[in-house]
Formats: C-alpha cells, sequence, structure tokens
C-alpha cells in the first residue's frame, strides 16, 4: 500500500440476486483511516455493499480494493476483514476469550506477541477484561456486542465492517457505544464502514456518509454538507426533518411561486423561469415573528398552529398553511398558538 | 394456579392418570411385578436365571448389536440428507422435508412386506438384476435386510432432526469466521458442526432405543433365527411360556426407561439457542451443465439414485407385486383372493374385510380416548406450578415401554380377568387393543399440541382473564381454538399410530374376529398359497398404505410435528 491508495475502492460494483438488481453501479472511494457510512431505509442496498466489500456476496459485478489491494473475487478468508453483525454472531460453544482468539488461529502476529496478550490487549480495549472466562450467553446485549467488536480487530485487519453493529440496543446504550465505537476507531486509525438506516447516528459518528436509496448512491459527503445541503430530495427527506414546497420559478428567475405566497430563491440558485423545484426549509430555520415589527426580507408566512410537542430543549409547532403542514423548531420559552407569523431567510432555504 | 385454574384442569388430569393406570399402568405392573415376586413372595430368581442364562446374553447381545449398525447405517444415510436439504434448493426440497415425518406412520409390518417385494427373492431387485443378468441376490432372512429396514425408519429422523439444526445455524457466525480468516471447511468444523452434534447425537440416540425395541420388522424379516428380545419375548407368549415372558419384559423395559432417561438428562443439557438471523441462502442444485462436474453435486445426485432404491423401492415394489403375477402378468387376483377369503370360513384363516372395519373401528375409538388424554397431557405440560412435573412425567411414561410388554401386561390382567372389591372384571379383545392403541397414541396429540399451546402469547390469555373469563374458559375459547391445526395433525398421527399398531394387537387379537389390517398382513406373509410371491400381503399391504397415506396427507397440510 502507497500513502495515496484509498482504504476501500469500490468501481461499478453490480449485484444481481435471482436476476433483481440490488446494486446498479456502486463507484466509491474511501480513504485510508476513514470512517465512512452507508445510511438508506432498508432494502436500499447498503448491507448488501458491506458484504461485497467482505465477499460475502455472490453474483458482484464491478471491482474492490482494499488499500490497493484487488481483491475482486477473493474469498472473504483472503481479504483481511473484520466484521460485526447486528446480531453479533458470537459462537455460542465458545468462550469469549475463544471468540475473541478465534481470528488468531488462521493470522500470525509475529513472534513476540502471543495469542492470550493480544486477547487481554483487546478485551482491555473494550472494557470488559473480566468477562473473558464468560460463556456468551451470559453476556447482556451491549457485552456481546463489544466482544463482537474485538473479535473483529483481533487479527489486525485492514478495514473494519459494522453491519448495524446498535440497532439491537436500547437507545441510551446505542449514543454511550457508538461514542466508544468511534474513540476506538480514532484510537486504532482503522478503515471503517459503517452501515445503519439511522441517519442521526450517521451523521453523529462519521467522517464522511453515503446516502444510499434503491441500490444506487444519492450523495457522498461529510455529514454537515449533508444536512445542510441535500443534493436530492429523497436526501432533504430522509436526513433530518424538513418542509418542502414544490412550485415553479417566476418569470424574473428571483423566487418560487407557491400557491399564494412567493419562496425567494438564495442568492446563486438562479433558475431557468417557469422551470418546477422543490424549495427545502429545515423546521429550526423557520422563525416566529414574535410581534415586534421588525422589518423582514426574507419570505413571511401566516399559519394557524395546530399541534406542540415540547422536546425538553425546544418546542416542535405544527402548522398549517394553504392547506400544507409546516413544521418549525424553536427555543421560545411560551410556545405560541392561533393565527401565527412564520419566517425564513432565503439563505436557509436549499432548492432542489 | 391449581387453585386460580378452577377445578377443570385438576378434574382433567385426575381423569387421564386413572385411564392411564387402569389400561398402563397395572398392567405393566403386574409385568414388572411378576420378575421379582413369585408365589407370594419377593424373589429374584426369575431375574437371575434370565441374567445367567448364555442364551440371554447372546440374545441381548445381539439386541444391542442390531441396534448399533442400525444406528450407524442410519446415521451415514440421513447426514447427506440434511446436508441436501439444509444447504441446497431444488423443486421439491418442501415436499421431500416434509416426507421425512411419513415413516413415522407408515405402519412397520407393511413396510416389511415392502422390503421383501423389494428385496426378496423374487421382489423388485432380483428381477431387474435378472433382466441384466446379475443376481440373485439373497437378503431374505439376513442382518443386512433388517438393518435396511431399520434404515428407511431412521435415516429420515435423523436428516429431519440435523436439517432443522443445520438451518437454524445462524449464517452471520459462519460469515464471521470467513472473515477472521476461517476456509468453508475450516468454518464448517469450527462452527456449523459443533451446533450440529447435539441434534445429530439426540438422533443416534433415539434411533438406538428404537432399533433396540423394533419388534414387527425383525419378526418379518428375521424370524427366528435373527430374534431380537421383543421378538423372543413375543414367542415365549405364543407358547405361553408367560412368567419367562414377563422377567424378560421387565429387564427389557427397565433397560428401555434407562436409556429413556439418559437421553433426557442429555436432551435438558442441550443448548437450545434458536436464532434470529436470516436464513443463509441455498445453493442451487441444479447449475446447468456445471453441475456435472461438480463432484460434491455429483456424489448427492448418486445419494439420490440409492435413496431411491432404499426409500421409494419398497413402498413401489409393495404396489407392484400387489398387481402381478410370479410370472410378470398384470392381475387382481390378490385383491379377488382378499375378497374371496372373505366368504370362506376355513379355520386359522384372517379375513380381510372384517379386518380393515376393525382397523378403522379401533383407530376411531383410540382417536376419541387419546385426543383428549393428550390435550391433557398438553395443558399440564405448559402450565408452571407445583406437581406439574412429576403429573407430566407421570402421564409421558408410556413412550417408554414396548407394545409387547403392554400387549402381555393387559392379557395377564384385564383380558385374562382381575378380581376387585370382590367382582370379577374381564374386559374383551377389542376394548383391550383401543385401550393400548390410545395409550400408544396420546402422546403423539401431546407432542404436536404442545408446541402450539405453548408458543401462544401468554398475553392473550391474560386479556381473556382480564375481559372476565375464567382460567378454563380462557382455554376453552381462546387458546384451542388457536392449536385447532396441532390438534387436527395429533388426531391424523393418532390415528395412523393405531392403525399401525401391531405389537400389543398381535398378542391381543388372538381370535380371527379382533384382528386388524396389521394382523391380518403378517399372518397372509406365511400364506403362500397362492404361489411363491407375495400376492395376498402386497394387496393388503396397499390397501393398509393408502389409509396410512391419507393420514399422512392431512398430517402435511395442516403443518403436524413429531420432533419436539
Amino acid at each position: 500500500m502507497t500513502e495515496s491508495d484509498p482504504g476501500v475502492e469500490i468501481e461499478g460494483l453490480r449485484v444481481a440476486f435471482d436476476g433483481v438488481t440490488a446494486l446498479r453501479d456502486i463507484s466509491l472511494s474511501i480513504e485510508s483511516g476513514e470512517f465512512f457510512t452507508l445510511v438508506g431505509p432498508s432494502g436500499c442496498g447498503k448491507t448488501t455493499t458491506l458484504r461485497a466489500i467482505a465477499g460475502l456476496t455472490g453474483g458482484v459485478g464491478g471491482r474492490v480494493a482494499i488499500d490497493g489491494r484487488d481483491v475482486t473475487g477473493a474469498p472473504p478468508e483472503e481479504r483481511n476483514v473484520g466484521m460485526v453483525f447486528q446480531n453479533y454472531a458470537l459462537f455460542p460453544h465458545m468462550s469469549v476469550h475463544e471468540n475473541v482468539a478465534y481470528g488468531l488461529r488462521f493470522h500470525d502476529l509475529g513472534s513476540e506477541r502471543s495469542e492470550a496478550d493480544r486477547v487481554a490487549e483487546l478485551l482491555d480495549l473494550v472494557d470488559l477484561a473480566q468477562l473473558a472466562d464468560r460463556s456468551p450467553e451470559q453476556l447482556s446485549g451491549g457485552q456481546q456486542q463489544r466482544i463482537a467488536l474485538a473479535r473483529a480487530l483481533a487479527p489486525e485487519p485492514d478495514v473494519l465492517l459494522l453491519d448495524e453493529p446498535l440497532s439491537a440496543l436500547d437507545a441510551k446504550l446505542r449514543k454511550r457505544l457508538r461514542v466508544q465505537i468511534k474513540t476506538i476507531q480514532r484510537e486504532l486509525g482503522i478503515t471503517t464502514v459503517y452501515v445503519t438506516h439511522d441517519q442521526a447516528e450517521a451523521l453523529a459518528i462519521s467522517d464522511r456518509v453515503a446516502v444510499m436509496q434503491n441500490g444506487h448512491v444519492e450523495q457522498v459527503a461529510a455529514p454537515e454538507t449533508i444536512y445542510r445541503d441535500p443534493a436530492s430530495r429523497f436526501v432533504a427527506e430522509f436526513v433530518g426533518d424538513n418542509n418542502l414546497f414544490d412550485g415553479a420559478v417566476t418569470a424574473d428567475g428571483s423566487s418560487v411561486a407557491v400557491d399564494g405566497a412567493t419562496v425567494p430563491l438564495p442568492t446563486g440558485a438562479a433558475a431557468p423561469a417557469g422551470e418546477s423545484v422543490t424549495v427545502a426549509v429545515r423546521p429550526e430555520a423557520i422563525t416566529l415573528d414574535d410581534g415586534d415589527g421588525s422589518a423582514f426580507a426574507g419570505t413571511t408566512l401566516t399559519a394557524t398552529v395546530e399541534t406542540i410537542e415540547f422536546l425538553g430543549d425546544a418546542y416542535r409547532i405544527h402548522c398549517r398553511w394553504q392547506g400544507r403542514r409546516i413544521e418549525c423548531k424553536t427555543t421560545v420559552a411560551e410556545p405560541p398558538t392561533g393565527e401565527v407569523t412564520l419566517r425564513f431567510d432565503a439563505a436557509d432555504a436549499n432548492v432542489l | 394456579m391449581w387453585t386460580r385454574d378452577g377445578r377443570a384442569l385438576p378434574a382433567g388430569a385426575a381423569l387421564t392418570l386413572s385411564t392411564l393406570a387402569v389400561v398402563f399402568y397395572y398392567p405393566v405392573g403386574s409385568v414388572l411385578a411378576s420378575a421379582v415376586y413369585d408365589a407370594g413372595r419377593l424373589t429374584l430368581a426369575p431375574v437371575v436365571s434370565v441374567v445367567s442364562d448364555p442364551f440371554y446374553h447372546d440374545l441381548f447381545g445381539f439386541t444391542a448389536y442390531q441396534a448399533l449398525l442400525s444406528t450407524a447405517a442410519s446415521v451415514v444415510v440421513g447426514l447427506p440428507g440434511a446436508y441436501l436439504l439444509a444447504r441446497f434448493e431444488f423443486p421439491g426440497r418442501r415436499f421431500l422435508r416434509s416426507v421425512t415425518i411419513l415413516p413415522f406412520v407408515l405402519p412397520s409390518i407393511m413396510v416389511a412386506v415392502g422390503f421383501l417385494a423389494m428385496f426378496g427373492r423374487t421382489g423388485l431387485l432380483n428381477d431387474v438384476l435378472g433382466i441384466v443378468g446379475l443376481g440373485p441376490v439373497e437378503l431374505t432372512f439376513t442382518l443386512e435386510i433388517i438393518v435396511l429396514a431399520h434404515v428407511f425408519y431412521n435415516a429420515p429422523l435423523v436428516t429431519r432432526l440435523v436439517t432443522a439444526a443445520w438451518e437454524s445455524v445462524d449464517p452471520a457466525r459462519v460469515e464471521t469466521a470467513r472473515t477472521l480468516g476461517a476456509s468453508p471447511f475450516q468454518a464448517f468444523r469450527d462452527v456449523t458442526l459443533p451446533q450440529l452434534l447435539p441434534a445429530l447425537l439426540t438422533a443416534s440416540v433415539l434411533t438406538f432405543i428404537f432399533t433396540f425395541m423394533s419388534f414387527p420388522i425383525v419378526l418379518a424379516l428375521g424370524g427366528l433365527e435373527l430374534a431380537t428380545v421383543e421378538v423372543w419375548l413375543f414367542a415365549r407368549v405364543q407358547s405361553l411360556a408367560l412368567a419367562e415372558a414377563a422377567t424378560l419384559g421387565a429387564i427389557e423395559t427397565a433397560l428401555s426407561l434407562g436409556l429413556i432417561y439418559l437421553y433426557l438428562r442429555f436432551e435438558a443439557t442441550q443448548l437450545s439457542a434458536r436464532d434470529e438471523g436470516r436464513g443463509r441462502a441455498r445453493a442451487p442444485l441444479f447449475a446447468g451443465w456445471r453441475s456435472l462436474a461438480d463432484p460434491k453435486r455429483l456424489a448427492l445426485f448418486a445419494y439420490a439414485a440409492v435413496g431411491l432404491v432404499l426409500f421409494v423401492g419398497p413402498l413401489v415394489s409393495l404396489v407392484v407385486e400387489s398387481v402381478t403375477t410370479a410370472g410378470g402378468q398384470f392381475t387382481l387376483r390378490y385383491y379377488e383372493f382378499l375378497l374371496a377369503q372373505q366368504t370362506s370360513t376355513a379355520s386359522g384363516t384372517t379375513r380381510p374385510l372384517p379386518a380393515i372395519t376393525n382397523s378403522l373401528l379401533f383407530g376411531a375409538g383410540a382417536l376419541l380416548l387419546a385426543l383428549p388424554m393428550g390435550v391433557v397431557v398438553s395443558v399440564v405440560a405448559t402450565r408452571e406450578g407445583r406437581g406439574t412435573r412429576l403429573t407430566e412425567a407421570l402421564l409421558t411414561a408410556p413412550l417408554a415401554v414396548s407394545g409387547i410388554v403392554l400387549g402381555l401386561g393387559m392379557l395377564r390382567t384385564l383380558v385374562f380377568g382381575t378380581t376387585l372389591f370382590g367382582y370379577r372384571i374381564t374386559v374383551t379383545g377389542p376394548v383391550a387393543i383401543v385401550a393400548a392403541h390410545a395409550v400408544a397414541a396420546y402422546p403423539f396429540v401431546s407432542r404436536n399440541v404442545t408446541p402450539a399451546l405453548g408458543s401462544i402469547d401468554d398475553r392473550l390469555v391474560d386479556a381473556a382473564r382480564a375481559l372476565g373469563a375464567d382460567r378454563t374458559t380462557a382455554l376453552l375459547d381462546i387458546e384451542l381454538p388457536l392449536v385447532v391445526p396441532a390438534l387436527v395433525a395429533g388426531a391424523a398421527f393418532a390415528f395412523a399410530i393405531s392403525v399401525g399398531e401391531f405389537d400389543s394387537t398381535v398378542l391381543l387379537a388372538e381370535g380371527v374376529d379382533s384382528a386388524t389390517m396389521p394382523v391380518a398382513l403378517e399372518r397372509y406373509t406365511g400364506n403362500r398359497s397362492l404361489g411363491p410371491n407375495l400376492g395376498p400381503a402386497t394387496a393388503m399391504g396397499t390397501v393398509l398404505l393408502a389409509v396410512t397415506t391419507v393420514s399422512f396427507v392431512l398430517i402435511d397440510r395442516v403443518g403436524g410435528r413429531w420432533d419436539r
């Protein structure tokens, strides 16, 4: 491997099951040491992509390389990957120690390191040294997950593959373990591909995110870009909450006519007059007019409050405007009722 | 729990237990007692005389030997079947999987006749070998044909249990091993095999128990030349050496109870890890011309050919022989013979039509008795509470006792008459037969109903109770309607078991009038008055095959289960 080789490179990946296309022409270049996440609804092809990297899927077209090594067509045992499954897949007839040691049977650690040392090192890494002699079924879900992680890391794989590793756990534990996974990944500097259906988890944990749908990639970018500047209507809807306005660009090309109102286009987002576009505005970008009468250059909508949700640190307010639902999120002390004036800046709107 | 359940369940359990006490525990107990009780004194003399007799050493030794051979052969034949069913996809896979329960409803005396028709001197195998200028192969009255017939019964059991274990192996575990560096073979050895072993051991122990106690197959295919304990026991009863038979029966029952105890202990220690993982993808069996170059697939095709001869052969031969003369012409003579015997009154012959009606009537009677008994056992087995374990054990013990011993016990007690409170009670043959059949059949009802009851969400019953239903009403209104398919499957099993029951029936149906189809079949096997082939026996066997196949189809349609 040279300095410039990507950790994982996928070119023109195609997978079909029983004649049904699961992946169409996926190309991704994942940097060495990067935490890269595949996110999308179920059936979008994210797990299939991960399994193709591991060599666990047949019927693959295209090319896969790990650290510059072309592994296309190689069986999984020759790829030097570590994989963690959603249900952990610990071997029930082996102790925790034996589970973690299993991969070391097939990998040479060099003469100065013993197997026992390596296992102890990994159990320390996941803070479970005291459980070495337990059987997997004596462990809680979170402990099983960490053992599965230690087992995958033991043979020093070139890439760590995680397939929904947290989705079987409860919300609190999930948040704690994702921080631990991220910390360990940083510490080891290992190239990591993470699969999840949870967009919030994807944004929280990743260096870069690929949003997938129907067997293709919609957008690859840093979490901030995915959230603030979605590349498609699908990404805008799937990642976070969004208010979407469909309309036609006005004659002067400066705004979009949506039913009765006009929504100004952000500067630089010029579109040909008459074209149908979608304007996306995040709930937190919409503010409530507090009635101080100050002038406002952006869009102003008069809506009716329907439902108010208290979120702890904010209120989510569901309004109705021209028969449409608009959601906004506000940190005001007292949520409004009845008729409200909503406003947002053109700069906070995305045109799709 | 008992108080909350009201009186219905204790009453049902008490009724079932007292039925068992009369038709099972008392007769079998009398057999066991006679081994240690002589002329009003406790004695070990009968047992000692059997244990110290070299003849009996050989008898028990041979019985264990043939059981061991049969177990080994069943595993050898059954394992590739599990590999085929668990790892490959092909048209008819589901049918093949469900057909592995068929042997449990096929009467073994009928299968024995099928084996004679297939592998006997004038059987289909020798006919085919003769055409190509080979043979004849003489398998009648050899150990080989006995083992083959035992394989017919037990290899599907091995296949079935191991397939289920194989299918429950989480594919993610195998894949994890692969990503950690294991080759396909190493992953199989380290991950899959350890999870198959318990199922394989379970199947082996069950096969050993079944073949150790096997009776009609050894009787019809081995005769007294190759007698096992059961066959010898039967011969002793026939020559009215009842005391010796009782001692033998007591020793055999003690042995089989010990084996079953070991089996249950072993079963309890097994991991019951059912994984929720997605099923591992099966490879297509037929992959175009490539499959002819793949040694794995070639071996499986060869295995399929062996399976065809061993499993389909005897059943097809049975039907073919029933409509073929010795010269190979089509004939309906044997079916006419069945009807002709009907009108003949020659002594010692068994009339076929009464045998058929007897079988159906006894089957219906046994069903009416076995169904409520089985349901009570299932309800007790799925409840927690004091006394549940003991009750369950008492209610399921009949599984461990051979039909011969039960039949012998019934002869000695109920049929020959017994004195109770000064009244002499005797039971006629048919009543005793129905009772014996019910005892043999109800475990199959509860084996079907128990898992179904156990899988019902407790909250459904809680909801019914919260709405005001008492426990028994909830059972009748909520639980039983939800397990109707299991009840139907259990009923079909019970009926088939009754129709095919031979062991106790052959002892209890000494008269001509209470013979059933399997008993008639055995008698026709010895009747060569129509020529050297098995004509009348195969005709009767075909009728029996038709009746039991209907039961199987019913069980299969409603998804019945034998194991677990």
